[in-house]
C-alpha cells in the first residue's frame, strides 16, 4: 500500500515537474501567437470581397410619356426619380497555390430596384493551378462582345451604355460557359486576352426577359483583345476584335429578308425556303443571328489631364419582329420575322480637368437598324409581295455632354444630357411624326455612391 | 471661465497635434530613407510625428487609393490603370522624386563569382543558366530570389535588367528585402538583388556588365552619379493634393541640401 501511494507521489511529482520544466510563453511569444492567428483569420476574410454601388438619379425628359434608351420609357411623365441601379456583388477568391495562383473563384451579384430584384452575375471560374494562362467560367455572366458590355456600370462615364449595345446586347449577361486564354499579371503576354464561349443567346434577366433557353441553338461569341502602356506607364492602349455567330428557331411561316420592290424601293422580300414550318420544333430553322465588332481605347496622362478616346464599331445580320430590333429572349410565335443588317457605333472623348476632381464628358453613338433603306424610304409604300419598313427602321444617333464629379473615393455626381436624333422620313408622318426630329432629349442628374 | 479657456486649449493642441501627424507607407527600398529622413526632420520639429510603414510599393500605391496613407513610397512610377483609378476616386496626387536608388547584385560571400554581365543576370533569373559553373563559379545550383509581385524593386528587375522576360518559377519570393540579405548570407548559392543601402558584410555585391562583358562596374554611390552603373532608378513620393499643406514641410526638408546629405550618407543616390 505505501509503495503505491509513493508510486503516485512520485508520478505527481514527475508530472509536476515536467509540466514546470516546459519554458514559459514570454509576452511577446503570445504576442507572435496572436498576431498570427489574427492574420489567419484576416487571410480568409480577404478572400470574401462585397462591393456594390447605387444610382439615384432625377431625370427631366423633352416630352411626357417619351420612349427612352437614358433608363428606360417614360411613363405618363417627363420627370422622374429613379434608383437607376443598385447593386451588391461578392466574390470569393480561393488562396493563392504555391506559383501566386488563385485557381477558383465565384462571382455573385444581384441589382435592387423600384423594379424588383434581379440577378446579374452568377458565376464560377476556374483557372489552371499550373501556369495561370487557361480559366473557364459558368453561369451567368458578361457577354464577352467589345468593350462596353463589360465595362462597369459604376466606372462607365455616361449613365447608359450606347443604344445599339442596350438593343443588341439587352441586359449585357447571358446564360453560358467561356474559356478566357490570358497569361497572368506578372508575365510577358498579359497584354493579349482570347475570350470564347457558347450562350443561350436568349440574355439575363430584366423587365419581362425570359431566361430560359427555348432552341437547340446555341450562340458563339468571341473576343480577342490587346492592351499595352508605353511612355513611361503614361500612354495606355488597346484594341480588340469581336465576333458572334448564333440564332433563334423560328415558329413561324412568314420569314423576310431585305430587298427591293419592282420599283426600287427597300423593303422586305419574302424568304421562300421559310414558307412551311415544320410541325416538330426539332426540325424547325434558324434565323441568323451574325455580329462582327472592332474596339479601340486610348489613354494618356498629360498636362490638362488624363485625356481619354474609345470606340466601337458593330454590324450584322439581326432577325426582329417588323416593330422592333431587339434581341429575342422568346420564341416569336405569332409575329412574321424580320432580318436586317445593321450597323452602330460609339465614341467617347474624355478629358480630366487638369487637377481638379471634375471630368468632361462627350459621347456620340449612332444605331442604324436597317443599312438597306434611309431617310423618306423608311415607311414608304412598296408593291408587290414586299413588305414595307416601319419605324423601327429609323436609324438613331445620339450626342451626350456632361460632367462628373468625382467627390471622393465613394460618391460620384454626373450631369449628363442626352441629344436624341432620329432620322426623319415624310413617310412616317402618321401616328407617331416621323417627319420630324422627335423631342426626346433627357436631361440626368445622377448621385453615384459606392463602397 | 477659466475651465473653459483650459479644456478649449488643450482641445486645440489635441488637434492640432493631429494635424501634424504623416503616415508614410509603400516601397521597402525607400523604407531607410523615409526613417532616417523622418528621424531629422522630428528632432528638428519637436511635436511633428511621422510614422513609415514598409510593404512595398504596390502596398503604398493602394493605400493612396483608399486613403489610408498621406505619402505613398514607390520605387517605380505609377501603371496608368493606377492613375485612372487614381482619378476615378477623386483623388488628385502628386508625385515627387525624392532619391535615386542604385541596385546592386548580392551573392554569398563565400561565392567566388564577382562580376556578370545583364544577359546572364536575365539567364539566371529566368532559368536558363542554372549552376554557377555556367558563368564561371563553381559546380553548384543556383538559389534564386527575389521580391515578391507588389514590390516595385521586383519590376523594374525584370523590366530592366530581365529585358521583359519572365521570372522562372523557381525563383524564390521574398517578403521584404531584409529577408532577401539574410537569405543570401545564409545559402553558399544564392544571388539576390536589393538597394544599394542594404549592402553589408553578410552579402558580396557583384560588378555588372551592360555592354557584354567589356566593362564591368560595381555598384556605388560614385557610380551612379557618374552614371557608369547602369541599375539605377529614381524613388518616389506621392501624395494626395488635399494634403500638401501637411506633407508639403516634410518633402522639403527631403529635398534641401540636409535632407540629401542623408540620402548620402545612407547609401542612396542624391539627386544633385
Amino acid at each position: 500500500m505505501k509503495r503505491k501511494l509513493y508510486s503516485i507521489v512520485l508520478s505527481i511529482c514527475l508530472a509536476y515537474s515536467a509540466t514546470a520544466q516546459e519554458p514559459e510563453a514570454t509576452p511577446l511569444d503570445t504576442l507572435t501567437n496572436r498576431v498570427g492567428m489574427i492574420q489567419s483569420n484576416l487571410d480568409v476574410l480577404n478572400r470574401i470581397k462585397i462591393s456594390g454601388y447605387l444610382q439615384p438619379q432625377f431625370q427631366v425628359a423633352d416630352s411626357t410619356g417619351e420612349q427612352s434608351y437614358a433608363g428606360g420609357n417614360f411613363t405618363d411623365t417627363d420627370k422622374r426619380f429613379q434608383l437607376r441601379r443598385a447593386r451588391v456583388k461578392v466574390q470569393y477568391d480561393a488562396p493563392l497555390n504555391e506559383k501566386g495562383i488563385s485557381p477558383a473563384q465565384f462571382v455573385f451579384q444581384i441589382d435592387v430596384t423600384q423594379n424588383g430584384v434581379t440577378i446579374k452575375d452568377m458565376y464560377g471560374k476556374l483557372t489552371d493551378k499550373w501556369i495561370g494562362w487557361f480559366s473557364l467560367t459558368a453561369g451567368m455572366q458578361n457577354r464577352p462582345f467589345g468593350y462596353e458590355i463589360g465595362y462597369s456600370s459604376s466606372m462607365r462615364e455616361s449613365p447608359e451604355r450606347s443604344r445599339v449595345i442596350q438593343i443588341i446586347f439587352p441586359n449585357e449577361r447571358d446564360l453560358g460557359a467561356m474559356i478566357i486564354i490570358q497569361g497572368p499579371k506578372t508575365g510577358t503576354w498579359n497584354w493579349l486576352k482570347l475570350e470564347a464561349g457558347m450562350f443561350n443567346g436568349t440574355g439575363a434577366p430584366g423587365a419581362g426577359v425570359n431566361t430560359s433557353d427555348f432552341d437547340k441553338k446555341k450562340d458563339f461569341i468571341g473576343h480577342l483583345s490587346m492592351s499595352r502602356t508605353v511612355g513611361g506607364e503614361k500612354i495606355k492602349y488597346g484594341l480588340g476584335v469581336s465576333y458572334y455567330d448564333g440564332g433563334f428557331r423560328i415558329d413561324t411561316s412568314n420569314v423576310w429578308k431585305p430587298g427591293l420592290d419592282a420599283a426600287g424601293t427597300p423593303g422586305f422580300l419574302p424568304v421562300s425556303t421559310k414558307a412551311d414550318v415544320a410541325p416538330s420544333k426539332a426540325n424547325r430553322e434558324y434565323a441568323k443571328r451574325k455580329y462582327t465588332g472592332v474596339d479601340a481605347q486610348f489613354s494618356i496622362d498629360w498636362f490638362p489631364g488624363i485625356t481619354t478616346l474609345r470606340g466601337e464599331y458593330l454590324q450584322g445580320e439581326q432577325p426582329g419582329t417588323s416593330s422592333t430590333t431587339t434581341s429575342p429572349s422568346a420564341p416569336v410565335v405569332t409575329n412574321d420575322i424580320y432580318n436586317r443588317n445593321f450597323n452602330g457605333a460609339y465614341f467617347y472623348f474624355l478629358q480630366d480637368i487638369l487637377q481638379t476632381p471634375f471630368q468632361a464628358i462627350v459621347k456620340y453613338d449612332w444605331y442604324d437598324p436597317n443599312t438597306d433603306a434611309a431617310g423618306d424610304e423608311v415607311g414608304k409604300p412598296v408593291t408587290g409581295n414586299v413588305k414595307a419598313t416601319t419605324a423601327a427602321d429609323l436609324k438613331y444617333t445620339t450626342l451626350g455632354l456632361g460632367m462628373a464629379y468625382r467627390y471622393n473615393e465613394n460618391i460620384k455626381f454626373t450631369a449628363y444630357y442626352d441629344m436624341v436624333e432620329n432620322e426623319e422620313s415624310s413617310n412616317l408622318a402618321s401616328g407617331i411624326n416621323y417627319s420630324r426630329d422627335l423631342p426626346d432629349n433627357v436631361f440626368t442628374l445622377r448621385m453615384q455612391v459606392k463602397f | 471661465m477659466k475651465k473653459s479657456i483650459l479644456t478649449l486649449a488643450i482641445a486645440f493642441t489635441t488637434i492640432t497635434g493631429f494635424a501634424q501627424k504623416i503616415v508614410i507607407k509603400g516601397s521597402d527600398t525607400v523604407l531607410p530613407l523615409s526613417q532616417k529622413e523622418a528621424e531629422s526632420y522630428m528632432k528638428k520639429n519637436s511635436g511633428k510625428s511621422i510614422t513609415v510603414i514598409g510593404g512595398g510599393s504596390g502596398v503604398g500605391i493602394a493605400a493612396l487609393m483608399d486613403g489610408t496613407t498621406d505619402i505613398a513610397m514607390s520605387s517605380r512610377t505609377l501603371k496608368m490603370d493606377e492613375r485612372m483609378k487614381l482619378k476615378d476616386a477623386g483623388r488628385a496626387f502628386k508625385e515627387v522624386t525624392v532619391a535615386n536608388d542604385a541596385l546592386a547584385v548580392i551573392v554569398n560571400p563565400s561565392n567566388k563569382i564577382g562580376k556578370l554581365t545583364r544577359e546572364q543576370l536575365e539567364a539566371i533569373y529566368t532559368g536558363k543558366i542554372k549552376n554557377w559553373k555556367e558563368v564561371g563559379g563553381d559546380d553548384m545550383l543556383i538559389v534564386v530570389y527575389s521580391r515578391e509581385t507588389s514590390s516595385g524593386t521586383y519590376e523594374f528587375f525584370k523590366e530592366h535588367v530581365m529585358n521583359k522576360k519572365n521570372y522562372a518559377s523557381s525563383v524564390l519570393n521574398m517578403p521584404a528585402t531584409g529577408a532577401i540579405i539574410q537569405s543570401v548570407s545564409q545559402t553558399k548559392g544564392a544571388i539576390g538583388y536589393v538597394g544599394l543601402a542594404y549592402i553589408s558584410k553578410e552579402v558580396k555585391d557583384v560588378a555588372v556588365s551592360y555592354d557584354k562583358g567589356k566593362t564591368y562596374v560595381p555598384a556605388s554611390i560614385a557610380n551612379a552619379k557618374n552614371k557608369t552603373y547602369p541599375i539605377v532608378r529614381p524613388l518616389f513620393y506621392f501624395y494626395p493634393v488635399q494634403k500638401e499643406k501637411q506633407v508639403k514641410p516634410f518633402i522639403d526638408f527631403i529635398l534641401s541640401a540636409e535632407g540629401q546629405q542623408i540620402v548620402d550618407q545612407i547609401g542612396y543616390v542624391g539627386l544633385k
